[in-house]
């Protein structure tokens, strides 16, 4: 009978062990540097990014020859989901290029350049330095529309959505599809 | 073994000194002599006999025989027959012995054989044969209540689902694609939370369960998805890191100290794009003293 009870609660006590271990796996991110496969925000805005890069276009014929060029600033998950989905992709026929940039203002031609929140203090330089520029820059802040990013993301309802300013995009040198436009959170047509 | 089968039938061992022939004499000398196979054969004929039909001490006989036969059997469907005869002989056993004369070996035969069946349940769970397991845990809730009607089994519900609950969900991890293993984790959880909302485990479980789906469904993103698939995406990850939330808190309400449940809130806040309150649970988290679960 003894032992009967003792096979029992070795099992039983690894059962509950292992229950509560393995969700913690799963569920716990390291706070300062959050897991790649658990990062959801990531995850979304690599797809975002992808598919708006499908839906656009450059006037500048230059920009429309060689490598498509997206390059991250920050967010190290999003550049590495990049990098796994969508680095042996095209826009059109151009084979993307992914580029993690380094943390400075200065920032070499792109096509698309994702700013993430740790870095959102280098924008206002980024800014001025792409302003003439054919950079299509995308962010996540309140208020980027009106400080020159052509994309950004939001927050409504739980979900991860984004809002698009035309007049940027026709700064840029960049023509938003219809699609683009009627999938957009808000689209801000101001001149 | 001798001196204790003397003590557990005294009645049987005075026959046997006697050397008179008896069905159940020749089966109480083959069950001492070890002999489990004949002893069987001899006490079933026995209790079917006038003599022996009503004694107590012959259905106690028959279930130590039967009890003894099934711990050496290595389990199954004959195991189970074999368990279900000596509990049936203990139980008749007791019931006939209105003097008490056998009842506490026969209680102790009979609780050894009803707990068998929660042991063999989690063994059945490890070996990932739960509807097996289930099984052998209603035929634990109904041997013990068979004996002591009213005894409540609540701790062993609950310590049993949970378990069963984990199975499941280790089985859809295993097999994502398969929500029957999802549905089946959630209601085992749900079990227990009904028996008992407060209970840490279930909760932060369930919770998890929900949490992980969502997390799912945004990883199984595919390049080719467009910008309407990914909002439909997400929208149906968004139920889920819902569903997740209110269990997530219950657990931290519970135990606001443990480290996975902070992890877990900035974790189902942040997949819920809800950035101020992610990193409100992640400052309580650094808070915390390193390794404070222990």
């Amino acid at each position: 009978m003894g032992e009967v009870k003792s096979t029992f609660q070795a099992m039983v006590g690894s059962n509950l062990r292992w229950m509560l271990l393995l969700p913690l796996l799963l569920c716990a991110a390291a706070p300062q540097q959050r897991d790649p496969d658990k990062d959801t925000t990531a995850i979304l805005q690599a797809n975002y990014l992808y598919n708006i890069a499908k839906l656009v276009e450059w006037k500048d014929p230059a920009m429309r020859n060689g490598n498509f060029i997206i390059g991250v600033i920050g967010s190290a998950n999003v550049y590495q989901e990049l990098i796994k989905l969508y680095s042996t992709r095209t826009i059109g026929k151009q084979p993307i290029e992914v580029r993690k940039l380094p943390r400075t203002a200065s920032v070499e031609r792109c096509h698309l350049l994702f700013v993430g929140r740790s870095d959102l203090e280098l924008l206002p330089e980024i800014y001025r330095n792409l302003a003439k520029g054919p950079t299509l820059v995308v962010t996540e802040y309140e208020g980027a529309l009106d400080d020159g990013a052509v994309v950004n993301f939001v927050r409504v309802n739980n979900l991860l959505k984004y809002e698009l300013s035309l007049a940027n995009a026709g700064a840029h040198g960049v023509v938003v599809g219809l699609t683009l436009r009627n999938l957009a959170y808000r689209v801000d047509e101001r001149p | 073994m001798k001196r204790l089968l003397a003590i557990v039938f005294p009645a049987l061992i005075g026959l046997a000194v006697q050397a008179q022939p008896d069905l159940l004499v020749e089966a109480l000398r083959s069950y001492q002599a070890g002999d489990l196979v004949k002893a069987r054969v001899l006490v079933d004929e026995a209790v079917q006999t006038p003599a022996h039909s009503q004694d107590a001490e012959a259905w106690l006989l028959r279930g130590f025989i039967h009890k003894d036969l099934f711990k050496g059997m290595p389990g199954g469907a004959k195991a189970d027959a074999v368990r279900e005869e000596a509990l049936n002989s203990l139980m008749n056993s007791l019931n006939l012995d209105e003097a008490g004369t056998y009842k506490d070996n026969a209680v102790q035969a009979y609780d050894f054989l009803a707990r068998s069946f929660f042991n063999d349940a989690a063994k059945a769970l490890g070996e990932q044969q739960e509807d097996r397991a289930v099984q052998l845990f209603n035929g634990y809730a109904k041997a013990t209540l068979r004996r002591q009607p009213g005894v409540s089994l609540k701790a062993r519900e609950i310590e049993f689902h949970n378990a069963l609950g984990t199975a499941y969900t280790k089985r859809f991890n295993q097999q994502r694609q398969d929500t029957t293993w999802f549905l089946k984790a959630t209601e085992a959880y749900g079990h227990v939370l009904a028996l008992e909302p407060d209970n840490y485990g279930a909760n932060y479980n369930l919770a998890t369960l929900h949490y992980n789906r969502g997390v799912y469904n945004i990883r199984a993103i595919k390049a080719e998805d467009d910008i309407p698939a990914i909002q439909r995406i997400q929208e149906v990850s968004r139920v889920h890191f819902q569903r997740a939330l209110p269990f997530m808190l219950k657990a931290h309400e519970l135990d606001p100290q443990r480290r996975e449940t902070l992890l877990g809130l900035e974790g189902i806040y942040y997949s819920l794009q809800d950035q101020s309150s992610s990193e409100r649970f992640r400052r309580l988290f650094e808070l915390l003293p390193p390794q404070n679960d222990q």
